[in-house]
């Protein structure tokens, strides 16, 4: 529980409280665009004419609107991964494999699995889905049954992942003749696209459904109830009568789901067949995504549209001025530091926070003895 | 004793944390050559006021002297370097290092080029033990030490560092009788060598049996400094205590029926640092009664109460609730019957950062269910309701947990469990934190819940609110339960003596277990 | 037998090794550094870009440490001062080094991708003149850059410093137990603070080794996840310097000889490439086992998520 040792200063910051959840987001962009600015000042470059080209690089005219409109889907996915299991306590940051392990999922079911239209792409998206999930599945097991920090395990399994598809793209299902690529899916399997200037694909009306999907979810059931109340205090919510290791296992693996259909989209509507290495990334950009917006799934929309056109735009950028497209990613982790950070109202009054005793009103030596009433 | 200067004096310390009061205007002198008892209940900010003399916590105001001169520490290093040193009661020992290492760190001896003079480590700490006879091979591993031995790993590490001021926080809470008098002997023999020992306890019986004098702490003030000569343990609790009224809630006669719906058998359980907590434990709570367990914190009653609430895995025995065998988890429990009040309202009870509405419905989720979806609505009205109906001041559904007082964080939670079919009530500390309006409130809704038929199982460290609410008082000690008593017919002098492990009758002990 | 095996397998571990003491001792004193990558990123591109801009490899080895601790500041800034969550801070800052070296590439160096040229200076060959003739000694001790010879040499450094000194002594105390050191009097924010800076002065060695004596180029990720790889051989060998140093060169020799190996074994690369990670989770799932059962016998219950 947060007190202040200044009731003064906690009455002049109260009226911040209601702006707090806005504050941090905000305050990330804002320092990485002064940040940004800086940077590209410094490689001689103009800021405002950077800036601008991102801006019109991705929302003016059509043809951008649809290359930003490709670039935020796959974030969507992950974003929404990265979001559904942090909000409920767990860290996957490992939403880059699941992503890749969906996709091989959905690129083998896309051209081994010759099936009728109407049950081709679904089965493919559910391989994916299914796919993502079984990867998240290991650290979630070893989290809930043998204590294993999810984190680090997260953080090898990408690697891995990215290894075993590689394997399966350039070895045990490799497409004939010189490349690393797993044959192209049939016609059947594959996601809409919508226009001739970017592969932007039915796979983003998906993302958007998920995203309303956990909206409602989050705010309405009660399983949102659940992951919420998980988050915040797992042993509440045990005591409570949540089953909270299993929940912890099927949220992680709902994630990796949700990541895994990033695959999905990427393999069934972008590329057309699954390629070895063909993620820039998605997966670690989700987490500055979700961090982005606050692990909220509308949120996660907005989030992901700024980073694609951040993304979309920088194309354009690296055409337009001297500057590489790689801009974008250093303005996207200099917002995810900026959250990452935890700004307490202690550290700002230049104060170290208190050692306190758990309780206020109780000292941390035991109860009494030998209380004998007084006549 | 001599009327030599002070070595330690403490003026007019106030300390506040927000708006708790925890120290106001506490004022103390320690003397050359003396073992000083703290004593006072929980809360009554003795660990607050030795974490300031030792620099871990900055007063808001007030005077510390060592010496005669004045001083101001903003960190232990200082305190230390003006020799104090502190004793907590949770080591703070890194356990795969050795005694040596553990001792010097922070004052290492040094070799050429910032190397640690490890032969030289050895062979002062070596000294060192053997000189205060607390014999150590200072080349065990810590981790491997038994904790009596770990607290003279502690000793000496103030020792080391020349303290002439001890101050032990709770310093036999985790020792064997044995183990203590070995403590006490090295008390006194530091204090015969000049030493001042200050030491925080609640143990009235060491206090007669330790101390040159004592001072009793009230409400965040020292109400008293008195010799130990020619006093008793009423005299001391008095002090304690002072003329505060008190609580005596006004209930019937109990009206026990046979069935039992808590019932406990040879129940052992293992604590967090793989102690026995409770040992071979048996009890049984009735329909329509009040029980009341005493005890001193640390005797296993946590453990206990976790182990029935489905916390923690006992390591043999069985537990009945409502006749069905205890669930694997919390939730299978409240389904046979328990509402369990956790004393750990922060990380347990309640959770701190979601709205109050939400803490209220965690538990109920069935109750709002409709299909998959969360009747938010028909929950933030129950809620309302609840607040209503349970006094809880200062709430509103959607605020967060936080921002209420103990005490209505204590209704909160027992607004979320007793407003249920539960026919075994399990409160732990309930009226810890809580202002006394508030305590009245709890104590009587919790004889209305006895009368209503069910079963209420009290756990409390507060001897008086055990001797007001309790029809049957049972009191453990060291993880067994050493007596059970009528309420009407029994007081706090004899209850107050089994919980100091007085009860000699009682005890299939050594006679080592003296009084 | 083919005693340049030996010499190659110490070269190309050569990175590897620094990276992992740097990441060792921050591992000793309780935080797990996952943006060593960041870290030795910056530092290659820091030493190409002196190294071309100035022709002098002192130089550019300055630059590279420089750049590699200013990186740990950062890091330590926002982990310990400012308490971000380790493992975001890390990705973050790691990431936030590969666009930026991405960007600085463009935008110094005027290309895209990789960079290279002849202005670059090189290390020379160091040969120790008894030694070299001999087969099996030779191999092994002569024959190298500088900087394989300052890093190796480290490692008994490290070892030293961490279980002689009285800096690693706190060092370690403070990543077991921080309350006791804090207790004692030590700073424990200050004792981290200066480990991040260690490790970021290792990977900015391993970094300028990176561009400047392993290849003499600079490309975009060209750490290759080593930083992972070495916190694998750190985990592996529970932060002791001696052993991570030998776990690190097995890796790294598995690692680079991939493509070789594969062709002797049969196996895919990639199958090869995965044995540093997956022996990792093995090692993670071992100790979890042991730990889960200790707790189990005190019948706590211990689900915590954290």
């Amino acid at each position: 529980m947060t007190l202040d040792s200044a009731p003064v200063a906690r009455r002049r910051l109260q009226w911040l409280a209601w702006l707090r959840p806005a504050l941090h987001p905000v305050a990330a962009i804002l320092i990485a665009t002064i940040v940004g600015g800086l940077l590209v000042l410094a490689l001689r470059e103009n800021p405002f004419e950077v800036y601008w080209f991102l801006i019109s690089g991705s929302l003016v005219g059509l043809p951008n609107w649809l290359v930003t409109l490709q670039m935020m889907t796959p974030l969507i996915f992950t974003g929404l991964a990265v979001s559904i299991s942090f909000r409920a306590g767990l860290w996957n940051i490992g939403a880059e494999g699941q992503m890749l392990v969906g996709a091989l999922a959905a690129g083998i079911v896309g051209f081994a699995l010759p099936m009728p239209g109407y049950l081709h792409l679904p089965a493919a998206v559910l391989a994916a889905f299914l796919g993502g999930a079984a990867w998240a599945a290991i650290p979630a097991v070893l989290r809930v049954y043998l204590n294993v920090n999810e984190l680090v395990v997260c953080l090898m399994m990408n690697p891995i992942a990215l290894l075993l598809t590689g394997f399966f793209a350039t070895h045990v299902l490799k497409a004939p003749g010189p490349t690393n690529k797993l044959p192209d899916i049939l016609p059947t399997a594959a996601l809409p696209t919508f226009s001739l200037y970017s592969q932007v694909n039915a796979g983003l009306i998906l993302a958007l459904a998920c995203c309303a999907l956990f909206a409602v979810v989050n705010a309405r059931t009660i399983r949102g109830f659940e992951w919420k109340i998980m988050g915040l205090s797992p042993r509440f919510a045990y005591y409570g009568g949540i089953n909270v290791p299993r929940r912890a296992i099927w949220v992680m693996m709902l994630s990796g789901a949700v990541a895994g259909l990033a695959g999905a989209e990427q393999v069934l509507g972008v590329y057309g067949a699954f390629y070895d290495n063909f993620s820039p990334g998605y997966g670690f950009d989700g987490i500055a995504v979700a961090m982005l917006a606050n692990f909220n799934p509308i949120g996660v929309i907005l989030a992901a549209f700024l980073f694609g056109a951040l993304n979309a735009g920088s194309a354009v950028l690296q055409m337009m001025t001297g500057l590489s497209k790689y801009l974008v990613q250093v303005l996207q982790f200099i917002m995810v530091l900026v959250l990452a950070a935890q700004f307490s109202w202690e550290w700002l009054s230049k104060r170290r926070p208190q050692t306190m005793p758990k309780y206020p009103e109780q000292s941390p030596a035991p109860g009494e003895a030998g209380e004998i009433e007084e006549a | 004793m001599t009327d030599a200067p002070p070595v330690v004096a403490l003026r007019n310390i106030v300390k506040s944390f927000g708006a708790f009061i925890a120290v106001r205007d506490a004022s103390i002198d320690i003397r050359r050559g003396e073992i000083h008892a703290l004593v006072g209940e929980n809360g009554a900010g003795k660990s607050t006021l030795m974490n300031i003399l030792y620099g871990l916590i900055a007063r808001d105001s007030g005077q510390i002297e060592i010496g005669g001169k004045s001083v101001s520490f903003s960190n232990p290093r200082q305190a230390i370097a003006a020799g104090i040193g502190m004793v907590h009661q949770h080591f703070k020992l890194a356990p795969s290092f050795t005694v040596a290492e553990n001792i010097i760190l922070g004052a290492e001896p040094l070799k050429s080029f910032g190397q640690i003079d490890r032969h030289r480590a050895e062979r002062d700490t070596g000294e060192l033990s053997v000189r205060f006879g607390l014999n150590l091979d200072p080349r065990a591993i810590v981790g491997s030490l038994a904790v009596g031995l770990r607290q003279r790993v502690e000793i000496l590490k103030a020792l080391y560092r020349d303290a002439q001021i001890l101050i032990l926080d709770e310093p036999t809470a985790v020792l064997t009788p044995q183990e203590t008098r070995e403590l006490f002997a090295t008390m006194r023999s530091l204090a015969d060598n000049g030493h001042s020992i200050l030491f925080i306890t609640h143990k009235l019986r060491e206090v007669l049996a330790a101390s040159d004098r004592i001072s009793a702490m009230r409400h965040g003030r020292i109400v008293a400094t008195i010799d130990n000569s020619d006093v008793t343990a009423q005299d001391i609790a008095g002090l304690m205590v002072g003329r505060s009224v008190l609580l005596r809630v006004a209930k019937g006669e109990a009206r026990p029926t046979t069935e039992t719906l808590l019932n406990v058998s040879g129940l052992t359980a293992r604590g967090e640092r793989g102690e026995t907590a409770v040992d071979d434990l048996s009890l049984s709570v009735r329909a329509g009664e009040i029980v009341g367990l005493a005890g001193v914190q640390g005797n296993g009653q946590d453990e206990l109460v976790e182990c029935i609430a489905g916390l923690r895995r006992p390591v043999s025995g069985a537990v009945e609730i409502c006749s069905a065998a205890l669930g694997a988890t919390p939730r299978d429990n409240r389904e046979a019957g328990l509402a369990y009040i956790p004393a750990d309202r922060a990380g347990l009870g309640l959770s701190p950062e979601s709205g109050i509405w939400e803490n209220m419905t965690i538990g109920h989720l069935d109750e709002f269910r409709s299909g998959l979806f969360l009747d938010i609505g028909k929950a933030r009205r129950r809620s309302a309701d609840l607040i209503g109906k349970f006094d809880v001041r200062g709430a509103e559904p959607d605020k967060p947990a936080r921002s209420l007082s103990g005490g209505n964080q204590q209704k909160v939670q027992i607004a979320r469990e007793l407003s249920r079919e539960a026919r075994l009530v399990i409160a732990e500390q309930p009226s810890q934190g809580v202002d006394i309006g508030a305590i009245e409130a709890i104590h009587r809704r919790l004889v209305e819940m006895r009368d209503a038929g069910r079963a209420v199982f009290v756990i409390s460290a507060d001897l008086d609110e055990i001797l007001s609410i309790s029809d049957r008082i049972l009191v453990i000690y060291r993880g067994q339960i050493v007596a059970n008593l009528q309420a009407a017919a029994t007081n706090a002098d004899e209850v107050g003596r089994y919980m100091g492990g007085f009860g000699a009758a009682h005890l299939q002990q050594s006679p080592a277990h003296d009084p | 037998m083919d005693w340049e095996i030996l010499n190659s397998a110490i070269r190309i571990s050569t990175p590897l090794v620094a990276a992992a003491m740097g990441g060792l001792l921050t591992y000793q004193a309780g935080m797990l550094n996952i943006a060593l990558d960041g870290f030795m990123i910056v530092a290659a591109f820091a030493a190409i870009a002196t190294a071309y801009f100035t022709g002098s490899l002192v130089l550019a080895l300055v630059g590279a440490i420089g750049a590699s601790m200013l990186l740990a500041a950062l890091m330590a800034l926002f982990n310990i001062r400012l308490r971000a969550n380790i493992f975001i801070a890390g990705i973050a800052v790691t990431f936030l080094a590969y666009g930026l070296t991405a960007l600085l590439l463009k935008g110094l160096l005027g290309q895209d991708g990789v960079f290279t040229s002849d202005r670059i200076p090189t290390f020379p060959i160091l040969r120790i003149p008894v030694v070299d003739p001999m087969p099996l000694f030779g191999a092994i001790l002569s024959g190298h850059t500088l900087l394989v010879y300052v890093i190796y040499g480290f490692v008994p450094v490290v070892a030293w410093g961490l279980y002689k000194t009285q800096w690693g002594l706190r060092l370690r105390v403070v990543g077991e137990a921080a309350e006791a050191a804090e207790a004692a009097g030590v700073n424990v924010d200050r004792v981290k603070f200066q480990a991040m800076l260690m490790s970021g002065f290792f990977c900015g060695l391993a970094g300028a080794y990176l561009s400047l004596a392993y290849v003499s180029l600079f490309a975009n990720k060209m750490t290759n996840e080593r930083g992972l790889i070495a916190l694998a051989a750190i985990f592996f060998a529970r932060g002791n310097p001696y052993w991570t140093a030998l776990v690190a060169m097995l890796f790294g020799t598995a690692t680079a000889l991939s493509v070789r190996m594969s062709q002797m074994t049969g196996l895919a690369p990639q199958l090869l490439l995965l044995i540093p990670y997956v022996v990792t989770v093995l090692a993670l799932i071992i100790v979890g086992w042991r730990v889960t059962k200790a707790r189990n016998r005190h019948g706590a219950w211990r689900f915590d998520l954290s």
